[in-house]
């Protein structure tokens, strides 16, 4: 079907809200699997069948739905049941074996309390708590995760009867190309990619560059070793950030919109494509859109696992099928990018928070947040903490608030010894400094970074100067060598770190890393050189008597070292 | 997928039709664009990228080889040496790192010799390092075995019994002509 003008898509949409509603109402039991790589990882796929088998066999009326992620990684897989007359009950931790309890339960009328993780609504129900209230969820803010986990991520139809695509049509009919940029602005949604670039004076100097065709492109690479939350999003939501990027096109009044996915998020790929395709059937991509006489068309591009394509100009020679190598600037993206062309470049979030800003106004978006950094913002944590997942907080939240509510804290057996910030660009806070609003300004001022909102923690027994030597590596494989300052100066910084952890640190040896650091800081051409150094300083100023003991002493206090190692003996592989 | 499909049995057949159905430049510019798409299609066909299928792709869309072995050299997702029989991604995230990937990661070049993108000298495992991040940290240390079995809290003992289970599998399916594993 093809919706050729605005009444059809406002009648599309009002039937998609009625078969939405009608979907829970009735004498059926509807209940959602949550389909996603991590909840897939965890056995999703073998809940979904013994479900099917045990259902079947119950003789309940029942119907199976696949949904998105919800960002509790630590309850995967989950299911949502919706019984008769009954509001919805999410179980945790629903592996295959539990599916013959659960669905015996069920046919009692039996809801087992200790499986359970909460019921939708304010009320609690059958003793089953509100899931609102459950500690991973109060403090949260979702927008962006609104529908995350409620409906299928490969249906356009549930999408649009959640208020999908609205934005688009406001935009695409009511509004001028103008009036969208003023409302972006107004906002000052920044950029989530790390840089906090504000998105609409960049949309603006977009429009303002005369020079065709122009292009609009996405940021989902997401190629830090720590983050996870663009692909869960487009897991869970892909047509939410289609229909921002679809906006974008709107404003820049370009037919050209490109998202740049990374290789390794098989499944957020195949689902963006999906949504894609899906758009093009209901004629909401593709040419003379809505009657308007408009086009727009997205073209999905995948990465081959380069951690430097997240950079805008090597992702940009990334999709013109070079090697992803970052450029010099100026020019700007905004005034030289894909193939040449005027380009605007968001990360998925920021295209992600566009719907509900058009829908609602700028002023509302920028009502939410701190006086410089506006909206909410998903964060990811990852190590020994009770509760792994992505959350959304307003900007501002406290950090410590996040670390030991929405999260837990330490896990069960595990001593919390400080969070690495800002992916593999920053250093890390200790326990002690963590009293510090999660936004741009108040982690820089603390020496931290907000970066693109992926922690760390790490507990007691990692060793600081380990880990910073992990980071340097990281940055180090990841450098594309176009540079010498980057190839080679963190090269030289990883020697160096190597000879602490093997107990033989060169005289001055903290004065060697900071000049070394010093250059590749000051001489490197993009951002990845000019930020390599930065953990490994960072664990310096946060640790320095771990530091001191393997300069001074040449001993681990963690014992993780090569140093208080026993000798490595070499056993090649058995003959057989 | 298969896996490891020796040089001189490619059939390059199922490419040719993926790239006929799917992939059909407008202009050397699209061309460009789609190389990095193929490769991929190639390598979950075969398990890497053979010779065989560059020269394919180069000729489909009407770029140069050289081209395309430029970006297989510089993406790390990319094989251009046959695999062994089973390929693992371990992830190298922090969050692995933290939950101890390292030990693994050492373990690997220690015992078996073998860095990222190398296989086991006896052809069972081809091992590639992932830098970034699988996205399954609740499971962190974390592997991916044949592109869809999750191993997760991976320590070294666990990893060599998974690797006795791979070995094991192997010479089971080897056993009538022996004379070959040496």
């Amino acid at each position: 079907m093809r919706l050729t003008n605005q009444e059809a898509f406002e009648k599309y949409a009002s039937e998609a809200q009625e078969r939405w509603t009608s979907k829970f109402g009735g004498d059926r039991w509807v209940i959602n699997v949550g389909i996603s790589e991590c909840s897939k990882a965890k056995g999703a796929l073998d809940t979904w069948s013994n479900l099917q088998l045990h259902l079947d066999n119950s003789g309940l009326d029942y119907e199976l739905h696949q949904v998105g992620c919800a960002g509790w990684c630590f309850a995967e897989p989950f299911i949502e049941v919706f019984a008769p007359d009954s509001p919805g009950i999410v179980f945790q931790n629903v592996v295959t074996d539990l599916v013959p309890e659960l669905v015996q339960a069920f046919k009692t009328g039996d809801f087992p309390v200790e499986h359970a993780m909460g019921v939708r609504g304010d009320e609690s129900f059958k003793g089953i708590a509100p899931l609102n209230e459950h500690p991973f969820l109060k403090g949260q803010h979702r927008l962006l995760f609104k529908r995350a986990g409620e409906i299928d991520p490969d249906s356009i139809e549930e999408y649009i009867a959640n208020g999908g695509y609205a934005g688009f049509v406001k935009a695409l009919l009511q509004m001028t190309p103008e009036e969208i940029v003023h409302e972006v602005k107004e906002s000052n949604v920044r950029g989530r990619g790390g840089a906090g670039f504000p998105a609409g004076i960049k949309w603006e100097s977009g429009r303002r560059t005369q020079a065709w065709p122009k292009y609009v492109v996405a940021n989902s690479h997401e190629g830090e070793p720590n983050v996870f939350k663009d692909r869960r999003l487009i897991e869970s939501d892909p047509h939410l950030v289609l229909e921002g990027l679809m906006i974008a096109c709107v404003a820049l009044e370009t037919p050209h919109g490109y998202n740049y996915i990374g290789g390794e998020h098989v499944l957020a790929l195949a689902r963006f494509q999906h949504a894609v395709d899906q758009a093009y059937e209901l004629g909401l991509l593709g040419d003379n859109v809505l009657g308007t006489g408009k086009s727009f068309h997205m073209r999905v591009r995948s990465g081959g696992g380069a951690y430097i394509c997240g950079e805008g100009s090597a992702l940009m020679y990334a999709i013109m099928g070079e090697r992803g190598q970052p450029r010099t600037k100026p020019p700007r993206s905004v005034e030289e990018g894909v193939w040449r062309r005027p380009t605007v470049l968001n990360n998925t979030e920021t295209y992600a928070a566009v719907p509900s800003i058009i829908n609602n106004g700028g002023s509302w978006y920028a009502s939410i947040g701190t006086e410089q950094s506006k909206g909410t913002k998903l964060v990811t944590i990852q190590g020994p903490v009770a509760r792994i997942g992505v959350a959304e907080v307003d900007m501002g939240y406290s950090l410590r608030s996040l670390i030991e509510d929405i999260y837990g804290g330490a896990k069960e057996g595990y001593t919390l010894k400080g969070i690495q910030m800002g992916g593999v660009s920053a250093g890390p806070l200790r326990m002690d400094q963590l009293d510090v609003g999660i936004d741009f300004e108040s982690l820089e001022e603390v020496g931290a970074m907000l970066g693109s909102g992926g922690f760390v923690a790490f507990d007691e027994s990692i060793c600081a100067v380990d880990f910073a030597r992990y980071l340097t590596q990281f940055n180090r494989y990841e450098s594309c060598a176009k540079c010498t300052p980057c190839r080679l100066g963190n090269k030289a910084l990883l020697e160096i770190v190597d000879k602490v952890r093997n107990g033989q640190s060169p005289n001055e040896v903290a004065a060697l890393i900071e000049a070394t650091s010093e250059n590749i800081i000051d001489l490197s051409l993009c951002g990845l050189g000019q930020v390599a150094p930065m953990p490994l300083l960072g664990m310096m100023k946060a640790f320095p008597d771990e530091f001191e003991a393997h300069f001074r002493d040449g001993t681990c206090p963690q014992g993780q070292c090569p140093v208080s190692q026993p000798k490595l003996r070499l056993e090649p592989v058995a003959a057989d | 997928m298969a896996h490891g499909a020796p040089a001189s049995e490619i059939d390059l057949q199922p490419l040719r039709t993926i790239l006929e159905d799917r992939y059909n430049p407008e202009n050397y510019q699209d061309s460009l664009e789609l190389i990095v798409q193929a490769c991929q299609e190639a390598q979950h066909l075969y398990g890497y990228v053979p010779k065989a299928a560059t020269e394919a792709i180069a000729e489909h869309l009407g770029v140069s080889t050289n081209r395309i072995f430029g970006l297989l050299t510089f993406y790390a997702d990319f094989l251009t040496d046959e695999p062994g029989e089973h390929t693992m991604l371990l992830c190298h995230g922090t969050a692995c790192y933290v939950g101890g990937s390292q030990k693994l990661v050492d373990h690997l070049d220690l015992r078996y010799d073998v860095t990222s993108g190398k296989t086991t000298r006896d052809g069972t495992l081809t091992v590639q390092i992932v830098n970034g991040c699988l996205g399954v940290c609740d499971l962190a240390p974390v592997a991916q075995l044949d592109h869809h079995d999750y191993c997760g809290h991976l320590t070294v003992e666990s990893f060599e019994g998974l690797m006795d289970t791979l070995r094991s599998e192997s010479k089971a399916a080897t056993v009538e002509d022996s004379d070959e594993t040496d």
